[in-house]
């Protein structure tokens, strides 16, 4: 029942995780304004569906409407925008060999760095965050992000690969 | 273990994600392989990178604020609508009695079966005013702004199991704006969304029992209108701030029009 009493548990469990929800969704959405309608939108929503909450974990089950609200806005804008979906399956692991070394990027600034990530598909940049940037564990991600382990796995190595391959190149250009 | 292998479980490495067998294996190749260090090294570089706390975003004070407001909103909201135990004056008893009378006869009315469980009671209509109300809250009205029904209608398609009827009421003085994904006791629905002056209309739209045709009912919850009917295999709700008359006009044309 959503009364007093409801709410404000509802408050004490959900309003410390603003500051997780409002990073992924502004990781996600890529853009202040969108992410602030989100993650409102996420607290309407997962106000609404608390009593049917089960589990124990509150910061995988927010994220993940957090998660799913942000893909709903994104997946209206990508069928206007025609946007090319990343191949999950046919996917090579890249020749470790070549790697050039790391001390390239060591002193990339905070923009460069928070450019490169929002260049990231969208899959990547959130395995990437939610690993990263939020701390989550493999199992959470699968939670929040709906997918299998290997899947997480898999994402993250991509991720991580051409985020760092992004950097080098910006080195290049001399945009670090 | 080689470095294919290495490479495919550097990742869970040093996510600390690897069982401790398996660990220690690949701990055994990055020391023994220089083929391999510069992977582990632009891991590090990049954790090291990433780490950096500037990267956070700060939520903005107004956005708490905003939140906790609607959360009070949406919760008193419900609270009126499911009557308060506590801290009830004397004279609001015979009103709450009324009240719980109305909901009997609306339940024993409503109560023969779509979407209304016996369980549920009136929280159905309280759900389709809360979820027009959050429609409007969070400026998250529309996913697919058209206002051409075959836009909106293939839009559905693959979103939903079932292909909503979508309909046009300019010439009527009900537009058309667009529509998007909604969820109505725990399931997925097809919100359309129609403007009438300056109203907004959300029109929500599940699937009932196959050629299930059911009349008009009306309710009413905060100043919200909501009539409910079954066509074809289909239920309806519709929600708004326009009056009753005009609601009803607009739930006249859709089942006039099909």
């Amino acid at each position: 029942m959503n009364d007093e009493h409801t709410r404000a548990r509802f408050e004490t469990l959900m309003l410390p995780l603003m500051n997780d929800a409002y990073n992924l969704a502004r990781w996600l959405m890529r853009n202040q304004e969108d992410a602030e309608d989100m993650v409102q939108e996420s607290y309407l929503k997962a106000f609404r569906f608390f009593a049917s909450f089960q589990g124990t974990n509150c910061r995988a089950w927010f994220l993940q409407i957090v998660r799913n609200t942000c893909y709903t806005a994104l997946g209206a804008r990508k069928l206007r925008q025609k946007e090319v979906p990343i191949d999950e399956e046919n996917y090579e692991i890249e020749d470790p060999s070549p790697l050039p070394p790391a001390s390239l990027i060591k002193k990339a600034t905070v923009e460069a760095v928070r450019q490169a990530i929002e260049a990231l598909p969208v899959d990547f940049r959130e395995a990437l965050v939610l690993r990263e940037l939020q701390g989550l564990s493999y199992k959470e991600i699968s939670e929040v992000s709906g997918i299998p382990l290997g899947t997480v796995m898999s994402r993250l190595a991509r991720g991580r690969h051409q985020l760092y391959l992004m950097l080098l190149e910006r080195k290049e250009h001399g945009q670090l | 273990m080689n470095c294919q292998e290495c490479h495919d479980f550097i990742d869970p490495y040093i996510d600390n994600e690897l069982d401790v067998a398996a660990a220690i294996l690949v701990k055994q190749h990055l020391r023994d392989c220089s083929h391999c260090q510069p992977l582990l090294e632009s891991r590090k570089a990049l954790r090291a990178l990433l780490n950096n706390p500037q990267l956070q975003f700060e939520v903005p004070d107004s956005l708490r604020r905003k939140i906790q407001s609607a959360l009070r909103t949406a919760a008193s909201s419900a609270k009126h609508q499911s009557g308060r135990r506590s801290f009830i004056p004397w004279f609001s008893i015979p009103l709450a009695l009324a009240a719980a009378f109305t909901i009997v006869l609306g339940l024993v009315f409503l109560n023969q079966g779509g979407m209304l469980a016996p369980s549920r009671g009136n929280a159905l209509v309280e759900e389709v005013v809360s979820g027009h109300v959050r429609s409007l809250l969070a400026t998250h009205l529309l996913d697919v702004p058209s206002t051409d029904q075959h836009t909106v209608k293939p839009w559905f398609d693959g979103k939903l199991k079932f292909s909503p009827p979508v309909q046009d009421f300019t010439t009527h003085g009900f537009r058309l704006i667009g529509g998007r994904l909604d969820y109505i006791n725990g399931r997925e629905v097809a919100a359309l969304v129609y403007q009438r002056n300056k109203h907004i209309i959300n029109l929500f739209i599940s699937p009932s029992e196959a050629g299930r045709t059911e009349a008009v009912q009306s309710f009413e919850k905060d100043g919200y209108n909501v009539l409910h009917w079954d066509r074809d295999g289909f239920e309806f709700w519709a929600v708004s701030d326009v009056n009753a008359g005009d609601l009803r006009a607009f739930a006249d044309l859709e089942m006039r029009q099909a």
